[in-house]
């Protein structure tokens, strides 16, 4: 296969269909790790909350058919969701009573979830099918794929619409873009989003205001585990449909990366997962060519911590100009202020005994409260 | 005085075990709800490494390669628990083992296939170059951390994605087999093998390996000015620096020198167990260390204790699945259980309150601020 | 008519033993300014925790307007109509003042926030308290002064009646003081009651009707300011005479051990936060440096000490040009250095005595020889220093957290007196501390002055400055406003002059 072929398939609707497909559950999660990030308890547990959630989506839709006989097959995939969304949510509560309740540390309380996870969801496979890879032998349900209507005979949107096979895409993935919004107007104009970031952002101011921080952070944890175990459930009961052991394979992490790399907002979020999305599925297609898939599945990880790089960089630039800056203008003016200080303070006018200070006056006393807080 | 650090440690060392008797009860619940049989699978569990001895006929050892499973499990784990002790011990939440542990591998597989040597110079080389990639990977966040306060754990989550990218694109292209039937090298010739210590398993000279570590980072840690240094950065930043550390230097090499000890691990896997590269390298074994190093207090003796004995339970927990119908992975649970309870201050208040700054900084800043 | 507040027979002992509040009686009147005055650790800021429910007290009763309340947190203060303004701002940094005013009680449209009304709200209040803040701009992108109205902004959109400013001058220049003040008088004249947390007795003077001052957690004394002169406080405050200004000093001022040429420098946010700044301290020589916190002293001592880069200008010690030189160069160059947030910064209360005294020298013989450390002669020099300074602990290994803080200052004495300095720079080295240890930190550095070292003081205590420094130098701004000899004829009247930026440079 020659590039120009790798090209066109690459800047076709079918692309960016694989795109979206492989990127929900990076956008689900990465929502996740967002809402807990701002509300300054970052839930390293996306990972095994997606992995917990995908399970017991898949176990209790696989199982359902026995306990309610005869009901329709779109209650068993319900059934599955609930119980997934469920098992997610107690995991980010539990997190919240450990680190709020008992002080354990967050990180490593979010790490011990993971381990749960990846250890209990193997465990309880066992126990229930025998079998320690899938649950390959248990048939379980899918969520449904949301199909457009009247688009698919229109050969390029019907593609970009409804996915290649014009089915329409999962219901995770409108999910999330539903979310993204929902998040975004949640954050910035609602007041408990207000209440989300001042938690994150000055736990003190926000408690010192009457908000109850404790909650907040609860809060924060269990939405963020909701969003990640919608991930999950997206990718056993959508993605493929059946649960693999350790089938987030590091998404969970990469969501972590997705938050940072989209800026901590939620567009941020959905443009950085639609990166990361990409990457992998250009991977995919680039192994027909020379390009090893590796390295185009390095490139988003890469970006990652040049953006984060980049952003150290221009900080410390700032900081280097306002010091040339400076240094330029004592070495100009120094002399010449002096003298009027003295010249000012001779004609009793405390106003101009500052030379120099004009754009920002206080600027000394501003500067060094900030020091003093950061202490 | 002395007297009174011993007690002090004596203390914390029967929380430790009062820690660890908790989790393998909590272990053995779980196991009671899904197993058939559960004493029998936990006495597996708790007994299976040990080597049997029968006076039947003479002096008879038995079930000697359980007994070696153990200590080569063990020499990972506290080759990985070393590392990560020593970033925890400058408070760095470095998770950055897991791909330093896989680029060690790799390094020590690339000089066995590669660069052909003569039997202890070609082992050696392995392990240099296992240690030297370890090395350079932790230095990376190492370096980015310290001057341009790029954050660690995200910069190591995403070091580890490139490492495995970095493993799989090097182990296909490079060093494969072509005439394998499997994805992974050839297998390595016997002058890079470490050579056996107990016949009849794999417990080989990459133990006297971990044992030196384990008194290189002691003396470190307690014995050299860049230990003092290490702890205290890790003790309170501001206050190392006002003193006169450099602490971007030492955050930057703990990171890298954690990674020395990481790559070891990798070469261990490689050289002394594997004895040939495949893909799909352990996953997840990184952050193994973390539970290691949290129940040793980041103490490398105390890293020796937890590592043989999280390496016996690990073993264990294969005996057990090989004779009962419980998974190995109960001892995922009991681990997280272990976590969960170490680190939980309300519990056991006298844990040191271990990176309290960073997430609980605003409540301690009210503190101050208001104490007049 | 009942008064606004009555606290009676409160107390408040820490889980630890520390008596902060001992059987106070505390009142203030409806529609008055009442100070609340004391030093540091006299339990004023405990006493007011208590009254805006952040700490709960041990034993006595609060009643507000004569019914007895329980004040179980801070919002139950807020319900009854009591607002505080803390010295660290509460103030989240990356939202718009009106989006702080209203945080927690946000005006809505539906289930949304009306962003409109917020602005509305808070340029409505500002101009009925005539208190000038810009509603839209960000707090990190807003000067101190306006933080500080948007603090007050945010109690009184929280319908606070009884406003609590705690040492709310510390960061503020002269003339946003006078801002400030005029602002109180408003309120008071809306109806608002202020209790006015302070130390500073001119401050007293200017603003307040009553006073009660604080000692030791007990109250020394509640009086009508017009009754009182600022020596009347001044001795209630420490119950004694004020503090005797003058101690012997050498005859003949030595060579220049330090001198700082020109120095500048800016902040984290590339503020400018020290200008021109020039000065000699001799060898034999208490240089005092006084002003109104934070006009450039924290930074002053902080690129001194190689904490903090320097933009412009040199530092000589003892001729060799050290500016730009790590903690360790300046420290090798014979400079010790007694940092002014002592448990944030010079202390590691997790690592124990004897690592805590050797952080400067631990790289050097006897603690480190052939590369290597040696534990014994850490602790061997731990046990002599705890001898030498009486520093009560269990012994050079307990941790530094086992240790009262009396103790734990000691500790930093210890190591910054013992390090022989050729320059010691001494950042509030009385800064809670107790009067005993005050005593003892003033006679070695006498005594270091004596032996012939530079001491470069640092302090915002007015009496302690004129008490231990041959000359002192006063900060405005960044900038030197003057450099004064000290002697009978200068007192804190001449000082406080200078530090308000008013006067004129001496020549």
């Amino acid at each position: 296969m020659s590039l120009e072929v790798v090209l066109q398939s690459i800047f076709s609707a079918a692309f960016i269909a694989t795109v979206i497909r492989v990127s929900t559950p990076l956008i689900l999660a990465g929502l996740g790790g967002l809402l807990s990030e701002l509300g300054g308890v970052l839930n390293i547990a996306l990972e095994g909350v997606m992995l917990a959630a995908a399970f017991t989506g898949v176990i209790v839709s696989g199982l359902a058919p026995q306990w309610l006989p005869g009901a329709p097959a779109w209650l068993y995939a319900g059934l599955g969701a609930l119980a997934g969304v469920s098992v997610g949510m107690a995991m980010g509560w539990l997190i919240a009573f450990c680190h709020l309740e008992l002080k354990t540390d967050l990180i490593l309380t979010g790490l011990a979830m993971n381990i749960l996870a990846a250890g209990g969801t193997v465990f309880v496979l066992f126990a229930l099918t025998g079998d320690k890879g899938s649950t390959a032998s248990l048939a379980s349900a899918r969520l449904p794929a949301v199909q457009l209507p009247f688009v698919n005979h229109v050969s390029f949107i019907g593609t970009l619409l409804n996915g290649a096979n014009g089915a329409g895409y999962h219901i995770m993935s409108y999910m999330a873009l539903l979310l993204v919004l929902a998040i975004w107007l949640f954050l910035y104009h609602m007041p408990a989003g207000a209440h989300l970031r001042a938690t994150g952002e000055a736990a003190d101011a926000a408690q010192s205001a009457g908000i109850d921080i404790r909650q907040v952070r609860y809060r924060a944890l269990v939405a963020s585990s909701f969003c990640a175990a919608l991930g999950g459930l997206y990718l056993s009961m959508g993605y493929l449909s059946l649960f693999q052991a350790n089938m987030t394979a590091g998404r969970g992490f990469i969501a972590l990366a997705v938050v940072y790399l989209g800026n901590r907002n939620p567009a941020g979020v959905l443009l950085a997962a639609l990166i990361f999305g990409a990457a992998s599925a250009l991977g995919a297609q680039v192994g027909t060519l020379a390009i090893p898939p590796q390295l185009v599945e390095m490139i988003p990880p890469v970006v990652t911590i040049a953006a984060l790089i980049l952003y150290s960089i221009r900080r410390r630039a700032r900081r280097a100009a306002a010091a040339r800056g400076f240094q330029e203008q004592a070495a100009a003016g120094w002399s010449a202020d002096a003298a009027r200080i003295t010249d000012a303070a001779l004609d009793g006018d405390p106003q101009s005994t500052a030379p120099g200070t004009s754009p920002s006056k206080s600027g000394i006393v501003e500067g060094t409260n900030k020091i003093q807080k950061g202490r | 005085m002395v007297h009174i650090k011993n007690h002090k440690a004596l203390i914390e060392a029967s929380r430790a075990v009062l820690v660890v008797m908790i989790a393998l009860v909590i272990g053995f619940v779980i196991t009671a709800l899904v197993s058939k049989e559960p004493v029998r699978a936990y006495a597996a569990l708790l007994t299976g490494p040990l080597p049997k001895v029968s006076f039947a006929h003479g002096v008879e050892i038995t079930n000697l390669n359980r007994f070696g499973n153990w200590l080569e499990e063990s020499t990972t784990l506290i080759l990985l628990g070393l590392a990560v002790s020593l970033v925890f011990g400058a408070r760095q939440f470095s998770l950055g083992a897991e791909g330093q542990l896989l680029l060690g591998a790799l390094a020590a597989a690339a000089v066995a296939v590669k660069m052909p040597a003569p039997f202890p110079l070609h082992l050696l080389l392995a392990l240099g170059a296992a240690g030297i990639v370890g090395f350079l990977w932790g230095l990376i966040p190492g370096l980015l951390k310290a001057y341009l306060a790029v954050d660690e754990i995200v910069c190591t989550l995403m070091l580890n994605v490139i490492a495995l990218q970095l493993f799989d694109l090097v182990l296909l292209n490079w060093l494969r087999d072509p005439g394998a039937s499997f994805l992974g090298t050839a297998s390595f010739p016997a002058s890079v093998v470490p050579p056996l210590l107990i016949p009849g398993t794999r417990v080989s000279w990459m133990l006297i390996v971990m044992v030196a570590a384990v008194l290189g980072v002691w003396f470190l840690m307690a014995r050299t000015p860049f230990g003092y240094a290490l702890k205290m950065v890790g003790a309170n930043r501001k206050f190392a620096e006002y003193g006169g550390i450099n602490a971007r230097r030492v955050i930057a090499l703990s990171m890298a020198v954690s990674g020395i000890l990481a790559g070891l691990a990798g070469a261990h896997l490689s050289l002394g167990l594997l004895k040939r590269l495949t893909v799909s390298l352990a996953p997840g074994l990184g952050f193994e260390g973390v539970v290691v190093a949290l129940l040793a207090r980041n103490d490398p003796r105390g890293v020796l204790v937890t590592g043989l004995f999280y390496g016996y339970l690990r073993t264990g927990a294969q005996i057990m699945e090989r004779s009962s119908d419980v998974t190995r992975e109960v001892v995922l649970i009991i681990q997280a259980v272990i976590i969960l309870l170490v680190t939980a201050e309300r519990l056991f208040p006298s844990f040191q309150q271990w990176r309290r700054t960073r997430s609980d900084g605003g409540a301690i800043a009210i503190d101050r601020g208001l104490g007049g | 008519m009942p008064a606004r507040v009555a606290m009676q027979q409160i107390s408040k002992i820490y889980p630890n033993g520390v008596v902060a509040n001992h059987k106070v009686d505390f009142a203030v009147e409806k529609g008055e300014i009442h100070a609340l005055v004391g030093e540091n650790g006299a339990g004023k800021s405990t006493l007011m925790k208590l009254l805006y429910g952040l700490e709960q007290p041990t034993h006595g009763a609060i009643f507000l307007e004569g019914r007895r309340v329980e004040i179980a947190n801070p919002q139950r203060a807020i319900h009854l109509g009591i607002g505080m303004v803390h010295q660290n701002f509460m103030l989240a940094p990356s939202f718009t003042i009106a989006e702080n005013v209203v945080l927690g009680n946000e005006p809505r449209k539906g289930r949304l926030v009306d962003h409109k009304r917020a602005i509305a709200i808070t340029a409505a209040l500002s101009a009925k308290f005539g208190l000038q803040v810009d509603p839209t701009a960000r707090i990190e992108a807003t000067p101190v002064g306006m933080r500080q109205r948007a603090e007050i902004l945010k109690t009184l959109f929280r319908g606070a009646d009884l406003l609590i400013l705690d040492e709310p001058t510390a960061v503020l220049t002269p003339q946003e003081t006078d801002e400030l003040f005029w602002a109180v008088r408003n309120l008071v004249d809306q109806g608002k009651t202020v209790i006015f947390i302070t130390h500073k007795l001119g401050e007293v003077k200017e603003i307040a009707d009553r006073v009660t001052v604080m000692r030791h957690g007990e109250v020394a004394g509640r009086v009508a300011t017009r009754e009182v002169t600022e020596a009347d406080l001044a001795r209630m405050m420490v119950g004694r005479a004020v503090l005797l200004s003058s101690y012997a000093r050498p005859a003949v001022r030595g060579k220049v051990v330090a001198a700082v040429h020109n120095l500048g420098c800016i902040d984290e946010t590339g503020r400018p936060v020290l200008r021109n700044v020039t000065f000699a301290v001799h060898a034999g020589e208490i240089l005092g440096v006084a002003g109104v916190e934070g006009n450039g002293q924290s930074e002053l001592v902080e690129v001194m000490a190689g904490l903090r880069a320097v933009a412009t200008g040199e530092i000589r010690i003892n001729g060799k040009a050290v500016q730009g030189a790590s903690v360790r160069e300046m420290r090798a160059n014979g400079v010790a250095h007694i940092p002014e947030d002592r448990l944030a910064n010079g202390v590691a209360l997790d690592a124990s005595i004897a690592e805590n005294l050797v952080v400067d020298r631990y790289h050097r013989p006897p603690f480190t020889r052939y590369g290597v450390l040696w534990p014994r002669s850490v602790r061997q020099h731990a046990t002599a220093l705890m001898q030498q300074f009486d520093i009560r602990g269990a012994g050079p290994g307990a941790s530094l957290r086992s240790l009262s803080g009396g103790n734990q200052q000691k500790v930093v004495a210890a190591r910054e007196f013992s390090a022989a300095p050729v320059l010691l720079i001494a950042a509030q080295p009385t800064r809670g501390v107790d009067i005993g240890a005050t005593e003892f930190v003033h006679g070695q550095l006498l005594a270091k002055r004596n032996a012939g070292a530079a001491v470069l003081l640092v302090s915002a205590d007015l009496s302690e400055v004129l008490r231990l420094a041959d000359r002192i130098v006063v900060m405005v701004k960044g900038e030197i406003a003057g450099i004064l000899e000290n002697g009978p004829q200068l007192t804190e009247e001449t000082l406080g002059v200078y530090m308000l930026g008013r006067n004129r440079p001496t020549p």
